[in-house]
Protein backbone atom coordinates (compact mmCIF):
# COMPACT_ATOMS: atom_id res chain seq x y z
CA UNK A 1 0.00 0.00 0.00
CA UNK A 2 2.90 2.33 0.76
CA UNK A 3 4.24 2.03 -2.77
CA UNK A 4 3.57 4.68 -5.38
CA UNK A 5 0.29 4.00 -7.19
CA UNK A 6 0.80 2.50 -10.63
CA UNK A 7 -1.82 4.73 -12.18
CA UNK A 8 -1.12 8.45 -12.24
CA UNK A 9 -4.07 10.81 -11.92
CA UNK A 10 -4.73 14.48 -11.21
CA UNK A 11 -7.97 16.25 -10.42
CA UNK A 12 -9.38 19.73 -10.10
CA UNK A 13 -12.63 21.42 -9.22
CA UNK A 14 -13.66 24.87 -10.42
CA UNK A 15 -16.75 26.99 -10.87
CA UNK A 16 -17.32 27.75 -14.55
CA UNK A 17 -20.17 30.15 -15.40
CA UNK A 18 -21.56 29.49 -11.97
CA UNK A 19 -21.51 25.69 -12.36
CA UNK A 20 -19.33 23.41 -10.28
CA UNK A 21 -17.07 21.58 -12.72
CA UNK A 22 -14.75 18.67 -11.99
CA UNK A 23 -11.90 17.22 -14.01
CA UNK A 24 -10.00 14.00 -13.35
CA UNK A 25 -7.21 12.99 -15.74
CA UNK A 26 -5.77 9.48 -15.51
CA UNK A 27 -2.83 8.12 -17.44
CA UNK A 28 -2.73 4.62 -18.92
CA UNK A 29 -0.01 3.41 -21.26
CA UNK A 30 -2.44 3.15 -24.19
CA UNK A 31 -5.07 5.75 -23.19
CA UNK A 32 -5.53 9.03 -21.43
CA UNK A 33 -8.75 8.91 -19.47
CA UNK A 34 -10.40 12.28 -18.85
CA UNK A 35 -13.57 12.73 -16.82
CA UNK A 36 -15.10 16.19 -17.19
CA UNK A 37 -18.32 16.54 -15.29
CA UNK A 38 -20.82 19.09 -14.04
CA UNK A 39 -23.12 16.37 -12.69
CA UNK A 40 -20.55 14.50 -10.59
CA UNK A 41 -20.93 11.42 -12.72
CA UNK A 42 -19.34 9.86 -15.76
CA UNK A 43 -22.01 10.88 -18.28
CA UNK A 44 -21.41 10.13 -21.94
CA UNK A 45 -18.33 8.09 -22.77
CA UNK A 46 -16.50 9.10 -25.92
CA UNK A 47 -13.31 7.80 -27.49
CA UNK A 48 -11.19 10.31 -29.37
CA UNK A 49 -8.71 8.48 -31.59
CA UNK A 50 -6.10 10.00 -33.88
CA UNK A 51 -6.31 8.55 -37.38
CA UNK A 52 -3.28 6.49 -38.23
CA UNK A 53 -3.17 7.75 -41.79
CA UNK A 54 -1.87 11.29 -41.58
CA UNK A 55 -1.84 13.49 -44.64
CA UNK A 56 1.14 15.44 -45.96
CA UNK A 57 -0.14 18.52 -44.25
CA UNK A 58 0.66 18.04 -40.61
CA UNK A 59 -2.92 18.37 -39.43
CA UNK A 60 -3.90 15.10 -37.81
CA UNK A 61 -7.49 13.92 -38.06
CA UNK A 62 -9.45 12.57 -35.14
CA UNK A 63 -12.29 10.14 -34.94
CA UNK A 64 -14.81 10.55 -32.14
CA UNK A 65 -17.05 7.70 -31.17
CA UNK A 66 -19.76 7.69 -28.51
CA UNK A 67 -19.24 4.44 -26.59
CA UNK A 68 -22.01 4.98 -24.05
CA UNK A 69 -24.76 7.57 -23.95
CA UNK A 70 -26.67 9.78 -26.31
CA UNK A 71 -24.96 10.14 -29.67
CA UNK A 72 -25.45 13.84 -30.45
CA UNK A 73 -23.54 16.01 -32.89
CA UNK A 74 -22.70 18.51 -30.14
CA UNK A 75 -21.10 15.76 -28.08
CA UNK A 76 -18.66 15.03 -30.90
CA UNK A 77 -17.85 18.72 -31.30
CA UNK A 78 -17.21 19.19 -27.58
CA UNK A 79 -15.16 15.99 -27.38
CA UNK A 80 -12.91 17.07 -30.25
CA UNK A 81 -12.53 20.57 -28.82
CA UNK A 82 -11.59 19.21 -25.42
CA UNK A 83 -9.52 16.13 -26.16
CA UNK A 84 -7.59 16.73 -29.39
CA UNK A 85 -4.77 18.62 -27.70
CA UNK A 86 -4.53 15.95 -24.99
CA UNK A 87 -3.99 13.25 -27.59
CA UNK A 88 -1.41 15.33 -29.45
CA UNK A 89 0.53 16.19 -26.32
CA UNK A 90 0.40 12.59 -25.13
CA UNK A 91 2.21 11.24 -28.19
CA UNK A 92 -0.97 10.59 -30.20
CA UNK A 93 -2.47 8.35 -27.57
CA UNK A 94 -6.25 7.95 -27.85
CA UNK A 95 -8.36 9.72 -25.25
CA UNK A 96 -11.27 8.22 -23.39
CA UNK A 97 -13.54 11.05 -22.33
CA UNK A 98 -16.36 10.96 -19.81
CA UNK A 99 -18.47 14.05 -20.46
CA UNK A 100 -21.43 15.31 -18.44
CA UNK A 101 -21.97 19.00 -19.16
CA UNK A 102 -24.72 21.45 -18.30
CA UNK A 103 -23.00 24.25 -20.16
CA UNK A 104 -21.53 23.67 -23.63
CA UNK A 105 -20.91 27.33 -24.49
CA UNK A 106 -17.68 28.26 -26.23
CA UNK A 107 -16.45 30.22 -23.20
CA UNK A 108 -17.31 27.30 -20.96
CA UNK A 109 -15.48 24.80 -23.14
CA UNK A 110 -12.43 27.09 -23.25
CA UNK A 111 -12.32 27.29 -19.48
CA UNK A 112 -12.71 23.50 -19.23
CA UNK A 113 -9.86 23.01 -21.65
CA UNK A 114 -7.65 25.07 -19.35
CA UNK A 115 -8.76 22.91 -16.45
CA UNK A 116 -7.77 19.76 -18.34
CA UNK A 117 -4.42 21.40 -19.15
CA UNK A 118 -3.80 22.01 -15.46
CA UNK A 119 -4.38 18.30 -14.77
CA UNK A 120 -1.66 17.13 -17.14
CA UNK A 121 -0.65 13.53 -16.41
CA UNK A 122 0.84 12.70 -19.81
CA UNK B 1 -28.19 2.91 -25.58
CA UNK B 2 -29.62 5.53 -23.33
CA UNK B 3 -28.00 8.57 -21.92
CA UNK B 4 -26.42 7.67 -18.61
CA UNK B 5 -27.03 11.10 -17.13
CA UNK B 6 -30.37 10.60 -15.48
CA UNK B 7 -32.33 11.21 -12.32
CA UNK B 8 -32.77 14.56 -10.66
CA UNK B 9 -29.25 15.53 -11.54
CA UNK B 10 -29.87 19.26 -11.28
CA UNK B 11 -29.38 19.11 -7.57
CA UNK B 12 -25.69 18.41 -7.38
CA UNK B 13 -24.20 19.75 -4.21
CA UNK B 14 -20.81 21.38 -4.59
CA UNK B 15 -19.51 19.06 -1.90
CA UNK B 16 -19.66 15.71 -3.67
CA UNK B 17 -16.24 15.73 -5.25
CA UNK B 18 -14.87 12.79 -7.18
CA UNK B 19 -12.50 10.83 -4.96
CA UNK B 20 -9.58 8.73 -6.16
CA UNK B 21 -8.36 5.72 -4.20
CA UNK B 22 -5.40 3.43 -5.00
CA UNK B 23 -4.39 0.16 -3.41
CA UNK B 24 -2.38 -2.89 -4.36
CA UNK B 25 -1.89 -6.45 -3.19
CA UNK B 26 0.41 -9.36 -4.00
CA UNK B 27 -1.89 -12.10 -5.28
CA UNK B 28 -0.53 -15.40 -6.60
CA UNK B 29 3.06 -14.12 -6.78
CA UNK B 30 2.23 -10.93 -8.66
CA UNK B 31 1.45 -7.42 -7.54
CA UNK B 32 -2.05 -6.43 -8.60
CA UNK B 33 -2.93 -2.74 -8.63
CA UNK B 34 -6.38 -1.26 -8.06
CA UNK B 35 -7.52 2.24 -8.93
CA UNK B 36 -10.94 3.50 -7.87
CA UNK B 37 -12.66 6.72 -8.86
CA UNK B 38 -15.78 7.41 -6.87
CA UNK B 39 -18.43 9.50 -8.57
CA UNK B 40 -21.99 10.45 -7.80
CA UNK B 41 -24.07 7.28 -7.86
CA UNK B 42 -21.28 5.07 -9.08
CA UNK B 43 -17.59 4.34 -9.39
CA UNK B 44 -14.88 3.41 -11.87
CA UNK B 45 -12.55 0.56 -10.96
CA UNK B 46 -9.40 -0.39 -12.82
CA UNK B 47 -7.56 -3.62 -12.00
CA UNK B 48 -4.24 -4.65 -13.49
CA UNK B 49 -0.56 -5.45 -13.16
CA UNK B 50 0.67 -2.95 -15.77
CA UNK B 51 -0.83 0.49 -16.55
CA UNK B 52 -2.85 -0.67 -19.54
CA UNK B 53 -6.54 -0.04 -20.23
CA UNK B 54 -7.67 -2.87 -22.48
CA UNK B 55 -11.39 -3.03 -21.77
CA UNK B 56 -14.25 -1.26 -20.01
CA UNK B 57 -17.54 -2.70 -18.86
CA UNK B 58 -20.52 -0.90 -17.30
CA UNK B 59 -23.12 -2.48 -15.09
CA UNK B 60 -26.14 -1.15 -13.24
CA UNK B 61 -29.14 -2.53 -11.45
CA UNK B 62 -32.51 -2.64 -13.13
CA UNK B 63 -35.92 -2.94 -11.53
CA UNK B 64 -36.90 -5.58 -14.07
CA UNK B 65 -34.22 -8.11 -13.20
CA UNK B 66 -32.52 -9.21 -9.99
CA UNK B 67 -29.20 -9.41 -11.84
CA UNK B 68 -27.72 -6.05 -12.92
CA UNK B 69 -27.44 -5.29 -16.61
CA UNK B 70 -23.95 -5.16 -18.00
CA UNK B 71 -22.35 -4.10 -21.26
CA UNK B 72 -18.85 -3.88 -22.63
CA UNK B 73 -18.09 -0.45 -24.07
CA UNK B 74 -14.44 -1.00 -24.89
CA UNK B 75 -12.32 -4.05 -25.65
CA UNK B 76 -12.65 -7.66 -26.71
CA UNK B 77 -16.24 -8.92 -26.27
CA UNK B 78 -15.06 -12.54 -25.99
CA UNK B 79 -13.46 -11.68 -22.65
CA UNK B 80 -16.33 -11.88 -20.19
CA UNK B 81 -14.28 -11.12 -17.07
CA UNK B 82 -14.83 -7.32 -17.01
CA UNK B 83 -18.57 -7.75 -17.56
CA UNK B 84 -19.09 -10.33 -14.85
CA UNK B 85 -17.00 -8.42 -12.32
CA UNK B 86 -18.90 -5.19 -13.06
CA UNK B 87 -22.17 -7.05 -12.73
CA UNK B 88 -21.29 -8.60 -9.38
CA UNK B 89 -20.00 -5.32 -7.97
CA UNK B 90 -23.14 -3.52 -9.17
CA UNK B 91 -25.26 -6.12 -7.41
CA UNK B 92 -23.29 -5.72 -4.21
CA UNK B 93 -23.20 -1.92 -4.18
CA UNK B 94 -26.48 -1.10 -6.01
CA UNK B 95 -24.51 1.50 -7.95
CA UNK B 96 -23.49 2.12 -11.51
CA UNK B 97 -20.13 0.39 -11.86
CA UNK B 98 -17.45 0.83 -14.52
CA UNK B 99 -14.83 -1.91 -14.53
CA UNK B 100 -11.61 -2.28 -16.49
CA UNK B 101 -10.13 -5.72 -15.80
CA UNK B 102 -6.62 -6.10 -17.18
CA UNK B 103 -5.56 -9.54 -16.02
CA UNK B 104 -5.66 -12.90 -17.80
CA UNK B 105 -9.27 -14.03 -17.42
CA UNK B 106 -8.21 -17.65 -18.00
CA UNK B 107 -7.04 -17.82 -14.40
CA UNK B 108 -10.34 -18.26 -12.63
CA UNK B 109 -8.58 -18.61 -9.31
CA UNK B 110 -6.91 -15.22 -9.70
CA UNK B 111 -10.20 -13.62 -10.71
CA UNK B 112 -11.81 -14.92 -7.54
CA UNK B 113 -8.98 -13.72 -5.30
CA UNK B 114 -9.04 -10.31 -6.98
CA UNK B 115 -12.77 -10.00 -6.43
CA UNK B 116 -12.41 -10.93 -2.78
CA UNK B 117 -9.66 -8.35 -2.38
CA UNK B 118 -11.95 -5.67 -3.84
CA UNK B 119 -14.75 -6.67 -1.46
CA UNK B 120 -12.34 -6.50 1.47
CA UNK B 121 -11.33 -2.97 0.47
CA UNK B 122 -15.02 -2.05 0.18
CA UNK B 123 -15.53 -3.16 3.76
CA UNK B 124 -12.45 -1.30 4.99
CA UNK B 125 -13.15 1.90 3.06
CA UNK B 126 -16.86 1.99 2.18
CA UNK B 127 -16.70 5.74 1.51
CA UNK B 128 -14.17 5.20 -1.30
CA UNK B 129 -16.58 3.25 -3.51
Amino acid sequence: MAAQPLIKSKQKEEIINGISTQVVCTEFSNYIFVVLTQYGKMGTLISVTPDSRTTDISTPMFTTKVLLGKDEALTHVCAKQLATFVSQEAGNRPVLLGLALKDSSIEGIKAMKDMIKSCQVW
Amino acid sequence: MNNVVCGNSDQVAAGDAISVHDFSEKILEQVIHFHVMKMKGGFFLWVGASPHLSNLAVAMSSKYDSMPLSTLVLGDPSDTAPNSLAQRLAKKTKKQVFVSYNLPSTEANLTLLVENRIKKEMELFPDKF
